[in-house]
């Protein structure tokens, strides 16, 4: 339901009105009687996407260092519930973006707001809603996993009772009283997850979350992720591994050289860069009909001969077949590499366009 | 109105600091030192009427020792934890920066103020023991005046650690610091004076109002003038009495070391505020 003040043509009687978006109706006018059609607006949905389902805004970011443009010109949304993934080779200015957001550096141009609150006059509100994991990760040596972890807790306001069993859902149990300053590089990232995650705070901001971790950590924290997103956190997360994001992102957007060069849903990006893996097989010797029949398998995209090898790109599913149609062919395999596309060609890839 | 998150930085860095070895050491050094020259000087004496020549060694001790303390609690305070990295996450925290400076200041000069307490206590007992007519309210104020002193020192190490890129180059101020307050401007002002007044004039004594005036541009000067101003009798060690001129007053040189501390805390929030981290 809308209301709508609308103004005779005739008499200039101005009434209010009211109806569902996109319906038509005949309106009398009270004064002068005059008969008339209103068409209520569509409720579009760029316009009535209100800044209350935004968790992040960022708009015309731009933050130089000695004159060079780390971050140039950046504008991002995020939803409110999703998993949005910032990804770019090292140093595309995807730190700097994040500092940026959480008032941590001062920018040259450009408005950031968390839940709506400005990030430059209303930085402690703005931080209210945020949990961070910064890309070095550290704590204060002296004192122990639980006293830094309290410590945070008391600022932040939340409950000290969670610490433990934050330290503990992280895997480091045994540790809760050792000083920090002991920990290795894995604990310490693993520690500053669950500093992260303190409190429950409705958005998360994780600068390479994976960082220094052994695929233990990695897949802990991937799944400590995904319980968040389920709990309706929003989460935005940086890394320069392109798969490592593909799987638990709703969106990426892709940095490069400080410009935002795309956009897009997971899926969506994939269709647009075509991201599929090549398959070269080494043949003992070349055969038409061993590339005829390759060529006829269900999800292979290209082919190619190259010497006494073919370069196959394809679904990563089709490649059983792919060997399949070739031994069936006649084919003698010597020798068979995947490689997946890397992100250096995905960037290749949207600078060459632009 | 103090808001909770300076308490709880200052409550952290307490705990943070109360183990470090150097502050444990310094502390030690400085109650030990206080203990020799109190126990020295008060078996000596008549009572507080002859104790001029302990206050005055005291008081060295303090104008050697309290710097060091104070600049070494805060040479680190920020970019320590900048270079560190936990600046990061301490600046996430809903918490604004001025908080962050106070918080600091607070807690580290809640340390040094302990510092001070323990030597000074450990003098207090010494001296109350062997002295039968002490003038504890004098006593008072001269603890009160060493923690203003060692609090100017404190925001002056914390502002030089807000200033600078690197740990190292705040530690190096620091070192620099304690020479330029403790060596180099007095000699620098000696040397102006000597050049005006001749060595005959220095012998004397009898310092020109203007280079009284002078010295009052070093934190050092303004404390042992209110030092000497209010705790009964003091004597350089040097022998020389200085008498001081009619503008000299208890309130001028406390409201002189406290616009140290004022304008540096000042600095150092206008520094942070506009620092990246
Ligand atoms: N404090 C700084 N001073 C100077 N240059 C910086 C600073 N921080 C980052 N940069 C530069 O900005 C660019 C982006 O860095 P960063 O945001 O850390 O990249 P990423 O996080 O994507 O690896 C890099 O070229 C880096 O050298
Ligand atoms: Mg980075």
């Amino acid at each position: 339901m809308i209301s709508k003040v609308v103004k005779c043509p005739k008499c200039s009687y101005k009434t209010t009105v009211i109806g569902e978006s996109g319906k038509k109706i005949i309106i009398t006018c009270p004064k002068c009687n005059t008969k008339g059609n209103y068409l209520f607006p569509e409720e579009h949905q760029q316009l009535t996407k209100t800044s209350d389902s935004i968790a992040i805004e960022v708009n015309g970011l731009i933050k130089t260092f000695n004159g060079l443009r780390a971050v140039d010109n950046i504008s991002f949304n995020v939803e409110k519930g999703e998993i949005f993934g910032f990804l770019g080779p090292n140093g595309a200015g995807k730190t700097t973006t994040i500092k940026a957001m959480l008032g941590l550096i001062h920018t040259n141009s450009g408005e950031i707001k968390i839940n709506g609150y400005d990030i430059k006059p209303s930085g402690k509100d703005a931080k209210k809603f945020v949990g961070y994991l910064p890309e070095r990760v550290a704590f204060y040596d002296n004192l122990t996993a639980l006293q830094n972890l309290h410590f945070y807790a008391e600022i932040k306001k939340s409950s000290k009772e969670d610490c433990i069993t934050l330290i503990e859902e992280f895997g480091l149990s045994d540790s809760v009283n050792k000083k920090v300053g002991t920990f290795s590089k894995g604990m310490v990232q693993r520690l500053g997850m669950a500093r992260a995650i303190l409190g429950s705070s409705p958005i998360l901001i994780l600068d390479e979350p994976s960082g220094g971790l052994d695929p233990r950590g990695v897949v802990l924290i991937r799944n400590k992720i995904r319980e968040m997103k389920n709990k309706g956190t929003t989460i935005f997360i940086s890394s320069h591994i392109l798969s490592e994001i593909q799987e638990i992102c709703d969106r990426v957007g892709i940095i490069n050289k400080g410009v935002l060069v795309a956009q897009d849903t997971v899926s969506g990006l994939s269709k647009k860069l075509n991201l599929k893996p090549k398959i070269t097989v080494e043949l003992e010797k070349m055969s038409d009909d061993v590339v005829a029949s390759v060529k006829k398998v269900k999800g292979v995209d290209k082919v190619e001969k190259i010497g006494k090898s073919i370069d196959v790109i394809c679904d990563p599913k089709t490649k059983a077949k792919v060997i399949l149609a070739i031994e069936t062919a006649g084919g003698n395999i010597i020798n068979l590499y995947t490689r997946e596309p890397s992100l250096e060609e995905v960037f290749m890839r949207f600078t060459e366009v632009k | 109105m103090i808001s909770s998150p300076i308490l709880n930085i200052a409550k952290k860095e307490i705990l943070d600091n109360v183990r470090n070895k150097w502050v444990i050491i310094l502390t030690i050094i400085f109650a030990s030192l206080t203990l020799v020259v109190s126990y020295f000087g008060s078996i000596f004496s008549q009572g507080w009427q002859d104790f001029g020549v302990t206050i005055a060694g005291m008081m060295s001790l303090v104008q050697f020792l309290i710097p060091i303390i104070g600049l070494m609690l805060g040479y680190a305070a920020i970019i320590g934890e900048i270079e560190k990295g936990s600046m990061s996450s301490l600046l996430s925290l809903p918490v604004a920066r001025f908080e962050i400076i106070l918080g600091k200041f607070f807690g580290l000069g809640g340390v040094l103020s302990f510092t001070i307490l323990i030597g000074f206590g450990i003098a207090g007992i010494v001296i109350g023991v062997n002295v039968s007519d002490v003038n504890y309210l004098d006593y008072l104020i001269f603890i009160g005046a060493t923690i203003l002193l060692g609090l100017i020192f404190l925001i002056l190490a914390m502002f030089f650690s807000t200033l600078f890129k690197k740990r190292s180059t705040s530690m190096g101020i620091s070192v620099f610091l304690w020479f330029f307050f403790n060596m180099i401007l007095p000699i620098i002002f000696v040397g102006i004076m000597a050049a005006s007044i001749g060595i005959e004039g220095l012998v004397s004594g009898d310092f020109p109002e203007w280079y009284h005036a002078l010295t009052l541009l070093n934190p050092l000067s303004v404390y042992s003038a209110l030092v000497s101003l209010n705790v009964g009798p003091v004597s350089t060690i040097e022998g020389i009495s200085v008498s001081y001129p009619a503008f000299y007053s208890s309130g001028v040189m406390i409201l002189i070391l406290l616009i140290w501390i004022v304008g540096f805390l000042i600095l150092t929030f206008w520094k942070f505020d506009r620092r990246d981290i």
